[in-house]
């Protein structure tokens, strides 16, 4: 009966989108407060509909209810049980649920957390918000419904996809669509905005909270599936390209640029048009990354194999959703009231570059990702675009990028000081080259473009130090004075300053493990070694291991540096029973940041008959601070959103107070 | 089913309450608009700034105008008020007509009266059932709880690889085997099941472990004939083919008479020393297929709720080249499985499969 009882859950969440559009729709036609009341009701009532609903589901899946067709066809009685929940939103139909619960808990968060908003955007957001429910609810019971029964149940079910069974990959979905949808109350809060005719600053302070925890739950998102793509699918690499990690990018640019955008609406009320274009955007490239991913146009590690129609209804929904905002963007846009203008040096045009230049590196990522498709749609022809596309579009703008990012905070508003900056940046400049010119100088072998990624990255934190420094107007004043400030800096600054500091500390790794990785494969016996950099590696023994739903071979791999031990290392190659798939499980040694990544391939046998295994090492230094930097990016996200100019419902507690 | 409704209904009238409870209380609240609340903090958060040295003198001045014409423009645009009552009809007729909706919607699109299915009662039942009844998967899972409980019993084991290999589930039969003869390594005949299924989980090559789990079954029974048979065989594949071939013909010479296996290895032998394998009349390896085959139908006809199991019949017909026999089997699942899509999916394509084809010698041995 609980699945039914979820069922039933599912119907009267979509029931209830329709009814919170509805009701919060003529709550505005006819400035009521009960029926936008009501409307607040239906979104929170929906929400928990959708709680029963996804938990009911959880449940078939623990207890492996396999006369539930999703269950049967991604969950098996040997699958731990952290897998067994995480199969919940493993597949098309689950993930469609989770999705559905993300968007309506954002709807039931503007409700009850809402009430800073003016009652007529406040309504407007909500019947927006609830007809997206109807549409990705719709779509969900009609064509892709996770509680669908089997009238003859099979005796086990077919299991998870292995590459899915890990513990990074469990709470990444739910991470990301935190940020996905997230990006569904910007998109209603510009929608909404456009029918009331109201983009100004104080609804650029309203956006700002929500796309910061959007952003943030995005950057985590994807950190953890650049994670799991690295040590999972055992290739030493961390981000490929693939046209379903650019889908989840896409977005990120977009919401980056947003989040800068909306600094200068908020503060001077210009680029009012842009900014509401963005938020347009953000969740439109939301949608796209949910068709690519769902509609099988894509062949990607990362993608669910569904079938073109369910994909065709995806594109529809996009069309209708976005269309609709971009069609009503194109008729108010006209009437929004410019801003306050302001120099070309200055704070603002500072953001407004930033703006230009995350817009373009977004077209690029477009193109990259669309460009084979629409080619294959056209030609027949089969081609694909990878990393020396993106090398050579992407990156020089995100080089231009790097290079103007620590001069922005240091600009006044309206008319900045360019010389005056520079000089503030002098330091952090030659910390740059210092650190630029040693990693030339002293890493081996030398590698320019390395070198300038290096400095690059050094530049970024430093610029950090160096804003941060100038807000405390450290070395000007008594240190204790200047500590007094650090103190009292609001949050909102230090969130900007560990975000910096922390994309300063991505481009570090990034670019440090880039250039300076190395690499050696080799079939060896038991005894049998290699070297990979600096390190001497022995393959000691290989042994059978049996795992709850897999049978493996343990490597032990004893790597030293000169005679020193350095670690022994225990890489896996499992072979999954249901469905036959083998996957290997990487060891990583971890040294200080750097880390000796090491795979036992697939065991063969030599000319002599003797049992070789396909050991592949990678040494891959700072290869750490590549997700670290995210990390601090997103923590930069939180503790910008603990801001208490920026919390939510902190008009109404001021409300309260006064 | 009254249970279902009874939550369904509970589920209902909560999200009505909420609904219903909301507009009750806006309807008793005061509207203000939040706009000027909100400029109003922003002017105090720019003095607030600069008092804490945060912002420049002229800073502070600059984003204190524009911060007050904001206000000032927000005061003077105002906005037309909002009502406090009204529209309790719309706000009733929704909160009455989403549940009946949600449970019009469920009645069309939800499966009213089925059951959960948990495996662990499911399980139950199938172990409280007679095992005759039970298709080859669910002996399994019944052996798989069974060798949970007893995870050194042998037998159990041996059990468990049989029906997983009943199940077409040769990885699953290879782990039961494996457990198998390391509870009891003294034991030639698991030795030898390990062997046969590392072989065919090879698709029949003769691995090195399944070479090596044979040895072990000789060791322990020097006649076992599954153990000479392969050994024989991987001695022909790695090249030896004179002494596997004597091998074989040792074993032949052990064989009764009245053995149902002498004429695969008669078979096996001519094969390996012609190059070409007997006419297909006389082949043994179709008779040995058409014997598996006769006894799956068999097994379907007296546990027919086994969709795999007809799959795989329609397989075997398409492969034996029987149009006759695998259109009727076709027939009959396509029937038995008419609301399963993944079943009939699985049944067509096993209908397309090839028939196997075998190159005839002119003469016989």
């Amino acid at each position: 009966m609980i699945i039914e009882i979820g069922a039933f859950a599912l119907c009267l969440a979509l029931v209830l989108s329709l009814a919170q559009t509805g009701l919060s729709g003529s709550a505005r036609l006819r400035r009521s407060q009960p029926l936008a009341a009501a409307g607040e009701g239906a979104a929170i009532a929906g929400f928990l509909a959708l709680a029963v609903a996804f938990a009911a589901l959880m449940h078939a899946f623990v207890v492996s209810d396999f006369s539930v067709a999703n269950v049967a066809a991604n969950s098996h009685t040997a699958k731990p049980l952290l897998y067994r929940v995480a199969g919940t939103w493993g597949s098309h139909e689950g993930s469609m649920l989770l999705w559905c619960l993300a968007l309506a808990g954002y709807g039931a968060g503007v409700a009850a957390f809402g009430r800073g908003l003016p009652a007529g955007l406040r309504a407007l957001t909500l019947a927006t918000q609830g007809a997206l429910g109807v549409l990705f609810l719709a779509y969900t019971v009609f064509a892709s419904n996770p509680m669908a029964r089997l009238a003859q149940p099979p005796v086990e079910g077919r299991s998870l996809n292995p590459l899915l069974q890990d513990p990074a990959l469990a709470v990444h979905p739910p991470f990301l669509y935190a940020g996905y949808v997230g990006m569904s109350v910007v998109f209603s809060l510009a929608v909404a905005a456009l029918i009331e005719g109201r983009v100004d600053a104080a609804w650029a302070r309203w956006v700002r909270p929500w796309t910061l925890a959007a952003w943030s739950m995005l950057t985590i998102g994807i950190t953890l599936g650049a994670f799991w793509a690295y040590y999972e699918l055992g290739w030493g690499g961390w981000w490929f390209w693939d046209p379903v990690e650019n889908a989840s990018f896409m977005p990120w640019l977009v919401a980056t640029a947003l989040l800068h955008s909306s600094i200068v609406t908020e503060k001077r009320g210009a680029i009012a048009g842009w900014t509401v274009f963005l938020a347009l955007a953000a969740f439109t490239f939301s949608m796209l990354g949910a068709f690519l991913v769902r509609s099988g146009v894509l062949t990607s590690v990362h993608a669910f194999a569904v079938d073109p129609t369910r994909g065709v209804l995806l594109l529809a929904i996009l069309g209708v959703a976005s269309g609709a905002a971009f069609a009503l963007f194109v008729w108010r846009a006209p009437a929004l009231t410019p801003g306050g203008v302001f120099a070309p040096i200055s704070r603002e045009s500072s953001l407004v570059l930033n703006n230009v230049l995350l817009a373009a590196a977004t077209a690029t990522v477009l193109l990259g990702t669309l460009y084979p498709l629409i080619r294959e749609a056209v030609s027949g022809e089969a081609i694909s675009v990878g990393p020396p596309y993106f090398t050579l579009t992407f990156v020089p703008l995100m080089g231009a990028l790097l290079l103007l990012l620590p001069a922005g905070p240091l600009l006044a508003w309206k008319r900045g000081d360019a010389a005056g900056v520079l000089q503030r940046l002098w330091a952090a400049a030659l910390i740059a080259l210092a650190t630029g010119l040693a990693a030339f100088a002293l890493v081996d072998p030398r590698h320019a473009f390395g070198a300038i990624g290096v400095a690059a990255g050094a530049w970024l934190i430093a610029g950090a130090g160096a804003e941060l420094a100038e807000r405390v107007r450290a070395f000007r004043v008594p240190a204790a004075e200047s500590l007094r400030r650090l103190v009292r800096l609001p949050r909102g600054a230090w969130g900007m300053t560990l975000a910096h500091a922390g994309l300063g500390v991505f481009v570090l790794g990034a670019c440090f493990e880039t250039s300076w990785k190395a690499e050696a494969a080799q079939a060896l016996p038991i005894g049998g070694s290699l070297d990979v950099g600096a390190y001497h590696l022995v393959l000691e023994d290989v042994r059978a291991v049996e795992g709850p739903n897999y049978l493996a071979e343990r490597g032990r791999i004893r790597a030293t540096r000169g005679e020193r031990l350095v670690c022994e290392a225990a890489p896996e190659r499992r072979f999954f029973l249901t469905g036959g798939q083998t996957t290997s499980e990487v060891a990583i040694c971890q040294r200080g940041a750097s880390h000796l990544y090491l795979v036992l391939g697939e065991r063969r046998a030599s000319a002599s008959g003797a049992s070789v295994w396909l050991v592949r090492a990678y040494w891959n230094p700072w290869a750490s601070l590549i997700f670290f930097g995210p990390v601090i990016m997103a923590l930069g996200g939180l503790v910008s959103l603990s801001d208490r100019r920026l919390r939510l419902a902190v008009g109404r507690r001021a409300e309260a107070a006064s | 089913m009254i249970a279902f409704w009874a939550v369904a209904g509970v589920m209902s009238a909560a999200a009505a309450v909420i609904i219903l409870h909301r507009a009750a209380a806006a309807s008793r609240a005061q509207l203000v608009d939040p706009t000027l609340g909100l400029y109003r903090r922003q002017l105090g958060e720019i003095d607030e700034l600069a008092e804490r040295g945060l912002l420049s003198d002229a800073e502070r001045r600059g984003a204190h105008a524009e911060a007050a014409r904001r206000l000032l423009a927000a005061a003077d645009a105002g906005s037309a008020p909002w009502v406090a009552a009204g529209g309790r009809r719309p706000i009733l007729i929704a909160a009455i007509a989403a549940p009946l909706a949600a449970a019009g919607l469920y009645l069309a699109v939800g499966d009213l009266g089925a059951r959960d299915q948990p495996y662990v009662q499911r399980l139950a039942a199938w172990r409280d059932a007679d095992p005759e009844s039970l298709a080859p998967p669910q002996m399994a899972a019944v052996l798989r709880a069974l060798a949970a409980e007893r995870p050194r019993d042998p037998d159990t084991l041996r059990y468990l690889a049989m029906a997983e290999a009943a199940s077409q589930d040769i990885n699953a039969a290879t782990v039961a085997l494996r457990r198998a003869v390391a509870v009891a390594p003294e034991r030639g005949d698991l030795w030898d099941m390990l062997g046969e299924a590392l072989t065919a989980q090879a698709d029949g090559a003769a691995t090195p472990d399944a070479v090596a789990a044979f040895r072990e079954g000789l060791k322990r029974n020097p006649r076992s004939m599954s153990a000479r048979f392969h050994l024989a065989r991987a001695s022909i594949e790695a090249g030896d083919r004179e002494s596997g071939v004597r091998m074989w013909r040792e074993l032949l010479a052990d064989m009764g008479p009245d053995d149902g296996r002498r004429r695969a290895l008669q078979a096996a032998i001519y094969e390996a020393e012609h190059g070409r394998t007997p006419a297909a009349a006389d082949d043994p390896t179709r008779a040995a297929i058409r014997g598996m085959v006769s006894g799956l139908a068999e097994r379907l006809r007296v546990a027919p709720d086994d969709p795999p199991g007809w799959v795989r019949l329609v397989r075997s017909y398409a492969v034996l080249g029987d149009a006759t026999a695998r259109d009727a089997a076709l027939a009959t699942a396509r029937v038995r499985y008419a609301g399963r899509a993944d079943v009939l999916r699985d049944l067509d394509e096993a209908a397309r499969a090839q028939p196997m084809t075998i190159t005839a010698p002119r003469t016989a041995p």
